[in-house]
């Protein structure tokens, strides 16, 4: 449910409160990989039977360093607040820039917000909230191998040998294919995509009689972005190709809701009431038009204008909306016995007209045991609250008329020497498509001890979730590849400890500890008893990503890969009988890892001396696998890129005892997706280091402030892993909730240090 | 303080009673299948759709080139895909992404002429005359027996889809139907459509050479009468007469401006393009740096024995119009292990135009058909009459007529017209359906002597039977628990 958020800060005295922070990083990869220098790349092309004039290929280009960059950042905030007996205000500005760790990747926004709240009556009160936010980026390439431009892929499996330009300016290729060199991908497109957006909502509040109050709401977000991009018609073979590209895209996304709500607080000596019913209802709008031309006389403008070829010209619209009936109801006895009930009915455009509604019900109960006679008098215990919960909740998320059989235009054909309208069926009708149902029950306890000193929560957790929404894979020979249904059930079970702890309370020194752990099991209960396969590998390699019933979502798929056989340096594998076999079919993949941790942790502790603190957050995961597909593409050995330094023990005579098959030019076989490339992605580091310093009162009231802090912070300072790849904590299918695990040269998470500071008047 | 409240519930029913109408929206930009197919502009439109299918499935484009070409002893694989030297080195797997893909395209193209054939008949408007709702029909019908042929050569019998599905709950998992079931189907189709189509549309050729007219049904089902188990070679000879006898005056042309001109007196039926956005990205696949504007390695060569096959017959005018010589920067391990050699390039396709080229692609063309007739005449035992026909298309790339020792046996001659067509038809994808015709394309690919300098060894590609046909896409296997694999 697409419900605006925005984080209320209001003023809270009569005196402006002004505020600003300031700081400055620097941003880079923690890691590089060791791969073929020249001479190593001159030996496995002459095994592989490549020759080429070698003596003309004289450059020692540091890949590598060439892509990857400290990437500098700024950031400024500043704000506003104070409240007079009827106004209530917060006003802020912000501008942030960063340059990424990889090469011409770039991000800035500036924004602002005002936050304003009038009493007219002592019944009535109005207020808003805006917020509007510029914002630009480039992105790089990542997530795709060096034919397809991927820039990662591209620093690793590019040869050091050839320099980044040739004497004509272009970009130099691999001496054997004509594979750009990663800069080609950074430098030679320009790309560009900035977005403004204003988010603003307005709201009144009228006390009806005592107890009852009645809120209208009324918010809109307008986001509007333009991605840009350029390719000169010289310097890359596609550019020259094409005569140069020229695209530019536009998306605006206008959103708006309105609220009307009706609450009802009574209490009747110990006994509280609290309702509500209201209304919601909430629209989308979204237009897109792209354009895009090609030919052009120069690289002097880059805007589609300048293309003497119009190669596309489009525009589409679409629309959302849903709307939702809402109640609630809170009642509490002393504060001792809790309870809330909700109940919910959400309509949504997403689905046929007989399936819109869906209706959610939840009810949580609370018992604070520590309120009892029987625990009044123990000094240990301050708080010991006891909960329990159920409640389902809806999905809707999927395509806007994904319940319609969609006939689509652009199917065009050329007649007559013009191109004719031509439809074609985009996707099957399935008018009993409906609302997915996640039904959660949750148990848990909240625990304080020794004047507060220590805090323990406990929560576990059972959610089924039915009806799933799921593009099912259809077999193709009906014309499709597949049709959303809601189809099979998931359960995640899991529980979660939470513990903190003022270990050392004094004045001038203190010490608080908190951490937290959590276990989640996830399992595939039914998909209509089969399996599905995703993410597809590079190369022909099949997918390497299943949905089975019986075993964890995203679980990964693949051959077990048994040696390499010393005799003819060809990897072998077992197969599903348990034999070893060099040429294993589709039937002998099976699963060969879980990209779902055991556990995942998270660790802090704050250190206060004085003026001085020191936050340490450190975080872990557990028993988690990664495929890494980054050395399928630098250890495969099949063509003319380079590869990882690993090769060099690569099979290469008879009698050869190795676990790296021998190259073999074109042939897949010894790269298959198998357990060789799964690895352990556990790992513990070191996620935020912060030192800070704050001025003592006697300077801060000499300088007529409130406060003034100084801080240092380092992100991703330290890492344990025995994972090989840039960064454990990557996902090469981030758009799919369904695949995970995979490794496929994807940006990594980057080592942030930044220096700030922080004052208030 | 009651008139407020009356004020305020008011407002809260409002927002209640119409919030049905304010979830029940339509498509702006797209229409649906209720209402995608009531007029005659929109099943021409859909009609339309369907003849799209031959630039947007891979396999029209160029793909023929891979599987047809490279496949077979005319081409080796370049580029950087690994997949296409896996389909030259005859090792293809059953995952192999393109398999499937061109499995998938091409039953789309033919749930596209199913749909039109189902809702053709339902469209009341008086725009659209019995007529032209026959010869969509006839359209419709031809191309989906197009379609089903291109799928029996490549895969053998696969599952017979005639209707549209139209809801998740109906049956999709097709088992196979029989090779003889499908071409079944397919003469059906042609049967049909031959009854509905018209000789011409009127005047225009990138209309009778861009829609399917009843010489494009004979040519075809010609084409399918040989290819099919236990050929008919009397129905080839009957399709291949009325084909000559077509108002349309199919002829042989010049062969060199064969490949110039698009819509020609010699084609049947042609992928049409325009370039820009109705481009065909296939030319810039294969044309060199010259013509392509780039430097990377193209993705199909001319191999050493076709070179050697234009030569040893001194076909100056086939080999010039189809093969042309460039110095490259790469290194290509059949022509010369080292860079500046000078190697062919695949050249029937003159324009790249930056991936949108306005070359179209033939499907049927006449000097096609009448190697075709050679071949059904000579099998029918009428040898003279087969190498008059095999001279015609001799003659007019100013070879001479087939040597009396050419022509001295059936056996003879049928190398002879097997010969001519892979000089005449190289690129165009039909080499690999012709061997396997023939019944030679085990022999061929074991006899073929191609020397990899890089080991300087003889490449082995271990023809087998089981090879002759392609996997069935695992992808689609995984999907369809009634689908049974090709032995492999």
């Amino acid at each position: 449910m697409g419900v605006v958020l925005i984080t209320t800060k209001s003023g809270t005295t009569s005196k402006p409160r002004v505020t600003f922070d300031s700081y400055m990083g620097v941003s880079q990869v923690w890691k590089t990989l060791p791969v073929l220098n020249g001479e190593q790349y001159r030996d496995l092309m002459t095994e592989l039977g490549y020759s080429t004039d070698w003596d003309s290929f004289n450059a020692r280009t540091d890949w590598q360093d060439k892509i990857f960059q400290n990437g500098l950042s700024e950031n400024y905030q500043a704000s506003v607040s104070g409240k007079t007996e009827s106004t209530n205000y917060y006003i802020s500005a912000g501008y942030t820039a960063q340059e990424g760790a990889v090469r011409s990747s770039a991000l800035e926004r500036s924004n602002f917000k005002i936050n304003l709240d009038q009493k007219i009556s002592d019944n009535i009160k109005i207020g808003t909230r805006i917020a509007y936010t510029q914002y630009t980026d480039v992105d790089v390439n990542d997530n795709n191998n060096v034919n397809a431009g991927g820039v990662l892929l591209g620093a690793l499996t590019t040869p050091s040998i050839i320099g980044i330009f040739n004497p004509d300016g272009s970009f130099t290729s691999n001496p054997f294919q004509n594979w750009e060199n990663p800069l080609a991908s950074t430098d030679g497109l320009e790309r560009e995509f900035s977005s403004s957006r204003f988010l603003g909502n307005v709201f009144l509040e009228a006390n009806i009689f005592k107890g009852l109050k009645y809120k209208i709401n009324y918010g809109i977000d307008e986001n509007y972005g333009i991605f840009d991009s350029f390719l000169d018609p010289f310097r890359t073979g596609f550019g020259s190709a094409l005569g140069g590209q020229s695209i530019n895209n536009t998306n605006k996304t206008s959103y708006y809701i309105f609220e009307n709500t009706l609450t009802y607080n009574k209490t009747v000596n110990k006994h509280l009431i609290e309702a509500l019913v209201g209304t919601v209802g909430q629209k989308f709008r979204f237009e897109n038009s792209s354009i895009e031309t090609r030919n052009f006389g120069s690289d002097g403008v880059s805007t589609p204008n300048a293309g003497a070829e119009l190669f596309n010209a489009s525009a589409t619209k679409s629309e959302r909306a849903n709307t939702s009936f809402l109640s609630r109801l809170n009642y509490s006895f002393d504060d001792t016995y809790l309870l809330t009930a909700n109940f919910r009915a959400d309509g949504s455009s997403a689905f046929g007209p007989d399936n819109r509604w869906g209706y959610f019900p939840s009810f949580s109960l609370g018992w604070r045991v520590s309120n009892e006679a029987f625990l009044e008098n123990t000094e240990v215990i301050n708080d010991f609250k006891i909960r329990a919960g159920w409640g389902v909740v809806g999905n809707d998320q999927i395509n806007n008329f994904a319940y319609l059989g969609i006939v689509s235009p652009g199917a065009n054909y050329p007649f007559l020497g013009a191109s004719q309208p031509g439809t074609f069926p985009a996707t099957l009708q399935n008018l009993t498509l409906r609302w997915e149902e996640s039904e959660q029950t949750n148990v848990g306890f909240d625990l304080q001890l020794f004047d507060n000193k220590i805090s323990f929560t406990v929560d576990a957790y059972i959610k089924n979730t039915r009806d799933l929404l799921f593009q099912t894979p259809l077999p193709t020979t009906s014309g499709f590849e597949n049709v959303l249904q809601n189809v099979g059930s998931l359960r995640n079970r899991g529980i979660e400890f939470s513990f903190n702890s003022a270990n050392i309370p004094t004045d001038t020194f203190s010490w608080n500890t908190g951490f937290n752990i959590s276990f989640n099991r996830n399992e595939v209960v039914d998909i209509l008893g089969q399996q599905r396969l995703l993410a597809p590998i590079a190369g022909g390699r099949g997918e390497a990503s299943i949905l089975k019933e019986g075993e964890p979502l995203g679980s990964l798929f693949g051959y077990i890969f048994g040696g390499v056989d010393p005799a003819t340096g060809n990897a072998f594998y077992i197969d599903r009988n348990g034999e070893s076999t060099f040429n294993p079919t589709e039937e002998d993949r099976t699963i060969i890892g879980d990209p779902n941790p055991d556990f995942f942790f998270g660790f802090t502790n704050t250190f206060t001396y004085k003026n001085l603190d020191l936050f340490v957050f450190i975080q872990g995961s557990y028993g988690n696998d990664l495929l890494n597909a980054t050395r399928i593409e630098t250890e495969g050995m099949i063509g003319p890129k380079n590869q990882s330094l690993d090769v060099i023990n690569r099979w290469r005579t008879p009698g050869d005892i190795t676990d790296i098959p021998r190259a073999s030019f074109g042939n897949i076989d010894n790269s298959r997706v198998s357990t060789r490339f799964i690895e352990d992605g556990s790992y513990i580091r070191f996620k935020t280091v912060t030192l800070s310093y704050n001025l003592p009162q006697k300077w801060i009231d000499f300088l007529k402030m409130n406060s003034l802090k100084f801080y240092a912070t380092g992100e991703n300072l330290f890492t344990i892993t025995d994972y090989s790849g840039f960064d454990p904590e990557v996902n090469a299918f981030g758009g799919n909730n369904t695949v995970q695990g995979i490794d496929f040269g994807t940006y990594p998470q980057t080592r942030n240090l930044i220096m700030g500071v922080s004052a208030t008047f | 303080m009651k008139t407020k409240i009356f004020l305020i519930v008011a407002c809260l029913m409002i927002s209640i009673t119409s919030c049905n109408d304010f979830i029940d929206l339509e498509p702006i930009s797209e229409e649906t299948t209720a209402n995608g197919y009531d007029s005659a502009r929109q099943i021409e439109a859909a009609l339309v759709g369907t003849y799209e299918s031959f630039q947007s499935a891979e396999y029209y484009v160029w793909d023929f080139v891979v599987y047809q070409d490279i496949r077979s002893d005319n081409c080796y694989a370049g580029g950087d895909n690994p997949e296409i030297f896996q389909v030259d080195l005859l090792d293809i797997s059953p995952t192999q992404s393109r398999i499937y893909t061109h499995w998938s395209n091409i039953y789309n193209a033919i749930a596209k002429a199913n749909l039109v054939l189902d809702k053709v008949v339902l469209v009341n408007d008086i725009a659209l005359t019995e007529e032209r709702r026959d010869q969509i029909m006839g359209e419709a019908y031809f191309l989906r027996a197009y379609h089903y042929f291109t799928l029996v050569k490549l895969f053998g019998g696969v599952p017979l889809v005639t209707e549209p599905l139209t809801s998740p709950e109906e049956e999709v998992n097709l088992p196979r139907s029989s090779v003889q079931e499908v071409y079944d189907q397919i003469l059906l189709d042609l049967d049909l459509a031959g009854a509905l189509l018209p000789d011409t549309y009127g005047n225009d050729a990138s209309v009778n050479k861009g829609r399917a007219t009843t010489g494009a049904v004979n040519a075809l089902a010609a084409k399918v009468n040989a290819q099919k188990p236990s050929p008919d070679y009397n129905a080839v000879l009957e399709h291949i007469d009325v084909l000559e006898g077509s108002a349309a005056n199919y002829q042989l042309i010049n062969y060199s401006q064969l490949f110039s001109a698009n819509n020609n007196a010699e084609s049947i039926l042609e992928v049409q393009y325009l370039g820009s956005n109705e481009g065909n990205f296939g030319p810039q696949l294969l044309l060199p740096p010259s013509i392509s504007g780039d430097a990377w390695r193209k993705f199909a060569t001319p191999s050493v024995d076709m070179v050697n096959a234009f030569d040893s017959e001194n076909d100056e005018i086939r080999k010039n119009a189809s093969i042309l010589f460039e110095s490259v920067q790469w290194v290509d391990e059949y022509w010369g292990n080292s860079p500046g050699t000078t190697i062919p390039f695949g050249y029937k396709w003159k324009n790249a135009s930056g991936f949108a080229s306005a070359d179209n692609t033939y499907l049927l063309r006449y000097g096609d058909l009448v190697l075709l007739k050679a071949e059904a005449l000579n099998e029918l035992g009428q040898l003279s009459q087969a190498v008059t026909e095999v001279n015609r298309i001799r003659n007019r790339v100013q070879l001479p007529n087939l040597t009396n020792e050419q022509s001295s046996s059936q056996e003879a001659l049928r190398t002879a017209i097997l010969k001519e067509r892979r000089l005449e038809l190289f690129l165009e994808g039909h080499r690999w359906d012709d061997l396997v015709r023939y019944d030679r394309v085990i022999q061929t690919m074991n006899n073929l002597e191609e020397i990899d300098l890089r080991t300087g060894n003889s490449v082995n590609y271990n023809m087998t039977e089981q090879k002759i046909l392609l996997p069935i896409p695992q992808q689609e296997l995984d999907r369809n628990p009634n689908l049974t694999q090709n032995p492999l």
